[in-house]
């Protein structure tokens, strides 16, 4: 095995362990954030939220705070190597039925909903108080938990919770649909990830041969819109002109793998 | 060099993701696992259901009940009136159910699926104001104020929402409380929070939120008149449904909720014990009899 593929196999297997560990420490939060929370935006009110066994109420500052510096630091590396949601993403992109069929205008103007989405997720925390859509079931077991919230809770949260699935199962037809098109942490770490500095970056020796997007899940390329710095690209590129850094756009160095 | 990815298969990749899925949710089986494995019970179990308030009075009831009897306990906590419709018109069920609201144990005990029921606890309803109290709130009158900025969370499930608001229009001060509001809010445990931020001066809650963990130490409490309290959300019942298949299990459960081990958890969640003087003073004035 040459020098060259054995990283190129690391650095495939260290996403896959980072994946495994996010799994395991945060799936179940994921999850109780979708299923259970009864807030509007999930995720942040964790620390005084009623529903007791929620793993949120221990994990949520470190979770945000971790997301947050990995944003500032890698951009959107944490829909690549740690988010549950992104995970199923990757997992639903192998059998997506329109794979490489939504791109161009489209895909650009659907682009902005990640944005729209963080936007009222701001107004909803930050001006309306994160309002109470369901009724909490405080604790309980797993599954019927879970049965019991969908049928208590009110129809606000019903249509949110309806289109955070639907949006996610709409992978298995569009690849990472969820995670391009609405997700409003996504479109936090969008943001923060055009002035983060650890980043995959394309060289000015690029071809445009467009083999990276070909093989991108999120079909896109380094250093554009919905990069989350997975690194598969690199494989394929002909003429290596992908590489992670910390020079400035399109002047990537010889360097750091 | 080619487009595939070839390293990991699809098949591969389902797999190792189901591994680490299951992993990540065997701990929370672990625990009841270990409890089920010995005493009288052992092997058994039993479905709890009660109002959600007393949450953090079950939780370690139920773990001392599995200690000390062997057997597990599937506890679920959740706003009394929700359960209580899926048990009375839909087709929920459960083994054990402890609900707020008289009316509620009567009218499953009327419809024949709550066997028997008796008094558990009860609750009150205390001011809560920033600590050191810089408003200088002394009573619930001075709600009434001018500049006391006040928090009612009207949208809040029962008690927290409509009670409250009861227990300030019994009081005289619901409509300068109101307007005093810094906003209306729709969770009581989410919004008392801007109270011990010192956002607001004060706010009507139960007694059993300045137990939480988060708020143990965080208010003033200024105790409020019983004469204010509404009577509906004040008693706790718990009694048995005609779904109970071990009903040993559940009558010893029971027992032990309502005995002095169970009931002293009660207690240490800010509740009013049905096994003390003042709880039987209480369970005769708002006639929490299973008659």
């Amino acid at each position: 095995m040459s020098s060259t593929t054995a990283i190129r196999g690391a650095r495939y297997w260290i996403r896959r362990l980072i994946q495994a560990v996010a799994l395991f420490t945060i799936a179940e939060f994921s999850y109780y954030g979708i299923f259970r929370c009864p807030f509007a935006v999930p995720y942040v009110s964790c620390a005084n939220c009623p529903v007791v066994q929620c793993p949120g109420k221990q994990l949520w500052l470190i979770v945000l705070l971790g997301i947050l510096a990995s944003g500032l630091l890698f951009g959107r590396a944490f829909c690549g190597y740690a988010c549950p949601a992104g995970m199923l993403n990757e997992l639903f992109s192998k059998v997506a039925v329109l794979r490489g069929k939504v791109r161009g205008k489209f895909a650009a103007v659907a682009g902005y909903g990640k944005y729209v989405a963080a936007a009222i997720c701001a107004v909803l925390f930050f001006g309306m108080h994160n309002p109470r859509w369901a009724v909490p079931i405080r604790t309980g077991e797993f599954v019927n938990s879970t049965v019991l919230t969908f049928e208590h809770a009110f129809p606000l949260w019903l249509i949110r919770t309806s289109i955070v699935v639907g949006t996610l199962l709409l992978g298995l037809l569009i690849p990472y649909f969820f995670c391009r098109f609405l997700c409003p942490t996504g479109g936090v770490l969008e943001i923060l990830g055009r002035f983060s500095p650890f980043k995959y970056r394309v060289a000015d020796s690029c071809t445009d041969c467009g083999k990276c997007d070909r093989t991108c899940g999120l079909e896109t390329r380094p250093e554009r819109d919905n990069c989350t710095n997975c690194g598969e690209c690199r494989s394929v590129c002909p003429v290596d002109a992908i590489h992670l850094g910390t020079a400035a756009k399109g002047r990537g160095p010889q360097s750091t793998a | 060099m080619s487009d595939d990815k070839k390293r990991l298969s699809r098949r591969k990749f389902m797999v190792g993701g189901g591994a680490a899925l299951t992993t990540a949710f065997v701990p929370m089986g672990a625990h009841t696992a270990a409890a089920a494995s010995q005493g009288t019970f052992a092997g058994g179990s039993l479905q709890v259901w009660s109002c959600g308030g007393l949450a953090e009075a079950f939780m370690p009831a139920n773990a001392k009940f599995e200690q000390a009897m062997g057997g597990s306990i599937s506890y679920t906590g959740a706003f009394a009136g929700a359960l209580g419709k899926s048990l009375l018109g839909g087709s929920a069920r459960t083994e054990v159910f402890a609900p707020r609201v008289l009316k509620l144990a009567q009218a499953l005990k009327g419809q024949g699926k709550m066997l028997s029921f008796q008094p558990l606890c009860f609750t009150e309803y205390v001011l809560v104001t920033p600590k050191g109290n810089p408003a200088g709130i002394a009573s619930i009158k001075d709600l009434k104020k001018d500049g006391v900025k006040t928090l009612c969370s009207p949208d809040s499930s029962p008690p927290g929402g409509a009670a409250a608001m009861g227990v300030l229009k019994k009081s005289g001060v619901v409509k300068e409380a109101t307007a005093n509001s810094i906003y209306l809010g729709s969770c009581v445990q989410h919004d008392v929070a801007d109270v011990a931020a010192g956002k607001a001066d004060a706010a009507v809650v139960e007694r059993r939120i300045t137990r939480l963990p988060r708020y143990r130490e965080a208010f003033e409490v200024i105790p409020i008149p019983e004469e204010y309290f509404p009577a509906p959300p004040i008693p706790f019942t718990i009694g048995m449904m005609k779904w109970a298949e071990n009903r040993d299990m559940a009558m010893a459960f029971i027992d032990f909720i309502c005995g002095e081990e169970g009931q002293a958890c009660f207690r240490e969640a800010g509740f009013i014990p049905a096994l003390s003087d003042e709880g039987r003073r209480l369970a005769e004035k708002y006639g929490v009899k299973d008659v």
